[in-house]
């Protein structure tokens, strides 16, 4: 090494800093689109809902299952018909309104059936394990294995096409589809060390399901159930569709855009309103549910 | 599951010790005799590969007040050593005495009971903890699960808690472990481990994972609380010095078995296992140009599934010879308290017929000199 | 004076996290000679493995970096991808900590060993195959053409760190970085993994930095330490000048450091002398010297000014107000 200079001071204590990497506007870009992501999917569904469930509480609407032959396919804006009547004179917006209606109360006993007694399942499963998970999980596995619609088409058909039918038909899926994911987040939450510090520190087992595993697997399973319900209201609609669901005349998403099928080339309003109807409330979900994910940090 | 007798406490005194009375000194607070704990080890299809004997028969003792230490490498089995004394899951066989009570025999509710008194302390500060619970409840978790007092003794408690171990209860008690740097998370698990009064503490790899000042720190906790509580160690470690520092007793492990056990002076001035020595020369001194390339062990560890017959050590061992291949040494004590389990011990000239002796003849003498001469011209610079 | 191999200079990297900038490393200067091997000691957040990676180019884009580090003359920092990829693995590699995650667990060793090779050179197939089994002996691999064929899940820890070592010599480069190399092994491989990487200095006529929290380690094997704090170098000196007999170790955080570690001739139950709170902030670090919060020596000058790392001895500097008088043997 070189003959050292005394006290040379080899770096300055204050050494000039960098140019910023914080750029404040592109941060504040971020932030927004984050919230933005977020609020507006809860929004509008916020608003889809109140459409749906508060509005026929406040307004009287006109009848979504009877109409007047007379003023039959009228268009959109017409008097006393916001968006028009169909080939039968019901009023459009009356049954977008309760079928709305139909979709979220299956769409969300479906997902509330599937997390109490799916989730409930894919917990014991993961966390006993053994036998029990193995019976479980092939239980699951079968339920899975059919194509959802067929089977739920089956069940329908064989139970009857009401609207709890349908929600057992689609609960058939719902039930293995959140099983499984509370299955593998329970699974990942099992080898951690702060459950065994729980048996560890004496707590039950019970307990430790209730107030260990549920909240960690929480996330996970809202994350799902949130883009579970898109699927299920989808599932249900094609369940009406085809003719196994809810019977005209009481109104769904699904028969209305069967309906308005036989006119698609000359009215196309009548397939084109529920389906943008579907199409919002899907995308909204989705959008919740992704954004949700983002900020869970859940897969 | 039978359920436990509660053991409710009026608020405000202190929970009562429950199961049988404390020994009389001299009798040994944790008693292990010839534990064994295997892994069946499958392959992806889940056919059996083999089964791994991770504990091949230890035993030792832990006497009340005493910390004893076991130091062993990757594959050692000291990890599943602890799980196994917890019965968590419960050893194959051999038998494990508490406090006077045999833990092999017992369920569910008196499993409980008797393994109050002895707590664990993990290697992962975080993973130990859940991300979801407030610190205030994680360290009341044990105090619920035995139903000590009522909520409000439980908060003093808690408080008196954190404070021991060095937490300002005023802002750690709502904070969540995400809140928490490595060293308080490490805090909080000793102080949900101390929470009942336990008589034993056994820390697998505490320390290993925090950075060198919050891991004196730690040990110093862990010292102050050894003298205020009176609490019996068994620390487990891979680190010989950081082993030796805190214990009273060392115990060293190779492939699930020990090989040697005695006083941690006494080991580590006069080790009697050649893995002991192999240990000891492999640490880095803070002296440069120490005898350090002395006795570079070779070879790696053997597979646990099919280890070594004789001596385990035997196939990394400069002193091996065919008897060690035949015969499986039993451990046997040489001085005081300093038991070793090798046929040719450190105390006696390496055998005949030993790589040691060969290789000393031979003039490549990997083995360590008495005198430590042997440096490498590196050490010079 | 031998012309240096890699000379940082004025070294600063700083990172946006979370709408905060943290300066990872501020300012940091160091030469290494062919050949010789240095330590760069720190704990977790000193800046240690930010600086090495930096130099190999293996910081992520966006990551504000100024100063310079030039490898016999070329400067490397902001070279683009394709002229990292000439630098690395000819001039300058690096090893890291957990072979269990540097490795393709899906691709037999031999194969990555090749990769390694033929990025670098064009050579036939079983020319790159011969030279990866000649690697692999080189790394003292036992049984090397048995292990060639094996995937990393078949190898133990130690063996594992030997194929991240003949991957990282495959070009016989003039510089190994290795960051925490030995961290994760046990004791007694790690004595034989050190061991290798001497011998293999001076088979290759090669340089070493290696990157670790383990002041024994630096002591042991390193010609020269340095010891990083917050993104600063607070003490240099040759690692005779710091350890053992004749060593004065003067920078207060170093002899925190070396009170710290647990040493074997100490007695059971010795309380160690402990420093207490915790590294700093690195969004918001301290007015002074970055230790002051935490020395027990600390002075209002140190929580005023921040000490600049002079030479106050021959090759030896700190940075302290007050140091250590007669830092002591280890």
């Amino acid at each position: 090494m070189a003959a050292p200079l005394p006290n040379v001071t080899l770096a300055s204590p204050h050494p000039p800093p960098l140019p910023s990497l914080i750029n404040a506007r592109r941060l504040r870009t971020q932030r927004l689109g984050r919230a933005l992501r977020l609020w507006v999917p809860v929004g509008v569904l916020i608003l889809i809902l109140a459409i749906c469930f508060l509005l026929p509480l406040v307004v009287t609407l006109p009848s979504a299952t009877s109409g007047n032959i007379i003023v039959n396919n009228e268009p959109p804006f017409s008097p006393g018909h916001i968006l028009g009547t169909d080939v039968q004179g019901v009023d459009i917006f009356s049954q977008l309104v309760y079928g709305g209606q139909v979709a979220f109360e299956v769409g969300i006993s479906v997902t509330v059936i599937g997390i109490v007694i799916g989730g409930t399942l894919g917990v014991i499963a993961a966390y006993f394990g053994g036998w029990v998970d193995a019976v479980i999980s092939r239980v699951f596995d079968i339920l899975i294995a059919f194509p959802a619609l067929v089977l739920a088409l089956v069940i329908a058909e064989g139970l009857g096409p009401t609207e709890m039918h349908v929600i057992w038909a689609l609960a058939v899926f719902g039930i293995p589809a959140v099983g499984r994911v509370a299955r593998g987040a329970t699974l990942t939450i099992r080898g951690l060390p702060f459950m065994t510090a729980a048996r560890l520190a004496g707590t039950r087992r019970w307990r430790i399901i209730a107030r260990h595993v549920v909240p960690n697997i929480f996330p996970s399973i809202v994350t799902f159930s949130l883009l579970g319900l898109g699927i299920i209201i989808i599932l249900e609609g094609a369940l009406d569709f085809l003719g196994y669901g809810i019977q005209r005349p009481k109104p769904s998403w699904g028969n209305m855009i069967s309906n308005g099928q036989q006119i698609l080339s000359v009215q196309p309003e009548y397939v084109l309103i529920p389906s943008i109807a579907l199409l919002i409330t899907v995308a909204a979900l989705n959008m919740l549910g992704d954004a949700l994910r983002e900020r869970w940090g859940t897969q | 599951m039978t359920v436990p007798e509660p053991s409710a406490t009026p608020a405000g005194s202190e929970p009562r010790p429950a199961g049988p009375a404390k020994p009389a000194t001299g009798e040994p607070l944790l008693s292990v005799r010839d534990l064994v704990q295997e892994f069946t080890v499958r392959e992806r299809g889940g056919g059996k590969v083999g089964v791994v004997q991770a504990v091949s028969g230890v035993s030792f003792d832990i006497m009340p007040g005493e910390t004893l230490g076991i130091v062993g490498e990757t594959g050692s089995g000291k990890s599943t050593l602890a799980r196994a004394i917890l019965q968590a899951p419960r050893p194959k066989s051999g038998s494990v005495t508490f406090r006077g009570t045999e833990l092999t025999k017992l369920r569910g509710g008196r499993l409980l009971q008797a393994r109050r008194h002895m707590q664990f302390v993990f290697q992962d500060p975080f993973g130990s903890l859940d991300p979801k619970w407030k610190v205030r409840s994680i360290v009341a978790e044990p105090l619920v699960a035995y139903h000590t007092g009522n909520g409000t003794a439980r908060r003093k408690r808690v408080n008196e808690l954190l404070d021991l171990v060095g937490m300002d209860p005023a802002r750690y008690a709502k904070r969540h472990p995400r809140e928490l740097s490595g060293g308080q998370a490490q805090r909080v698990a000793i102080a949900r481990a101390v929470a009942l009064e336990p008589s034993l503490l056994i820390c697998d790899e505490a320390v290993s994972s925090l950075d060198v000042l919050i891991q004196a720190q730690v040990l110093n906790l862990f010292e102050r609380l050894r003298a205020e509580l009176g609490l019996s160690y068994l620390f487990i470690a891979h680190d010989l010095a950081l082993v030796k520092q805190v214990s009273d007793r060392v115990a060293v492990m190779y492939l699930g078995k020990l090989c040697e056990t005695g006083p941690g002076e006494a080991v580590y001035r006069e080790p009697l296992h050649p893995y002991t020595r192999a240990l000891l020369d492999s640490i880095p001194s803070t002296e440069p140009g120490a005898a350090r390339a002395s006795s570079v062990i070779e070879g790696e560890p053997p597979s646990p599934i099919n280890p070594p017959s004789g001596c385990r050590f035997r196939t990394r061992c400069p002193r091996a010879t065919d008897l060690c291949a035949e015969e499986e040494p039993k451990p046997r004590e040489l001085a005081a308290g300093h038991a070793v389990a090798c046929h040719f011990p450190l105390t006696e000239p390496p055998p005949a017929e030993s790589a040691e002796s060969t290789s000393a003849e031979n003039g490549t003498a990997r083995a360590a000199a008495p005198d430590g001469s042997e440096t490498t011209s590196k050490a010079v610079r | 004076m031998t012309d240096a191999l890699l000379v940082v200079d004025d070294l600063r990297i700083t990172f946006a996290v979370g709408g905060r900038e943290v300066r990872a490393v501020d300012g940091i200067n160091f030469t290494v000679s062919p050949g010789a091997t240095l330590a760069i000691i720190g704990e977790s957040g000193s800046g240690k493995t930010v600086s090495c990676r930096a130099i190999m180019g293996l910081l992520p884009t966006g990551t504000a970096i100024g100063g310079s580090a030039r490898l016999h003359g070329t400067e490397l920092l902001g070279l683009s991808d394709a002229e990292l990829r000439r630098h690395r693995g000819s001039d300058l590699a690096m090893v890291f900590q957990d072979p269990a995650r540097s490795l393709n667990p899906t691709m037999r060793i031999g194969l990555q060993i090749t990769e390694a090779i033929t990025t670098h050179r064009k050579v036939s197939k079983r020319e790159a195959q011969a030279q990866a089994i000649e690697l692999l002996r080189l790394v003292r691999m036992p049984a090397a053409e048995r292990r060639f064929h094996e995937y990393p899940h078949q190898l133990s820890g130690g063996m594992r760190q030997r194929v991240m070592i003949a991957m990282a010599l495959a070009c016989r480069p003039k510089l190994l970085i290795a960051d925490e190399a030995t961290t994760a092994l046990d004791v007694t491989t790690q004595a034989q993994i050190m061991e290798l990487l001497l011998d293999l200095q001076q088979e290759l006529d090669m340089a070493l930095i290696m990157i670790s929290h383990d002041l024994g380690l630096a002591a042991s094997y390193a010609d020269e330490v340095i010891v990083m704090y917050a993104g600063k170098i607070v003490e240099q000196a040759p690692a005779a000048g710091l350890f053992g007999a004749g060593g004065a170790v003067r920078m207060r955080y170093t002899r925190a450091l070396l009170d710290a570690i647990p040493h074997l001739e100490r007695s059971a139950h010795t309380p160690l002398p402990v420093v207490g709170g915790r590294p700093p902030d690195p969004t918001a670090l301290p007015r002074g010297c970055s230790f002051a919060p935490r020395c027990g020596y600390a002075e209002d000058d140190c929580l005023a000014k921040v000490p600049a790392l002079a030479e106050h001895a021959p090759g030896h500097s700190w940075a302290c107000w007050h140091p250590c008088e007669n830092g002591g043997a280890a």
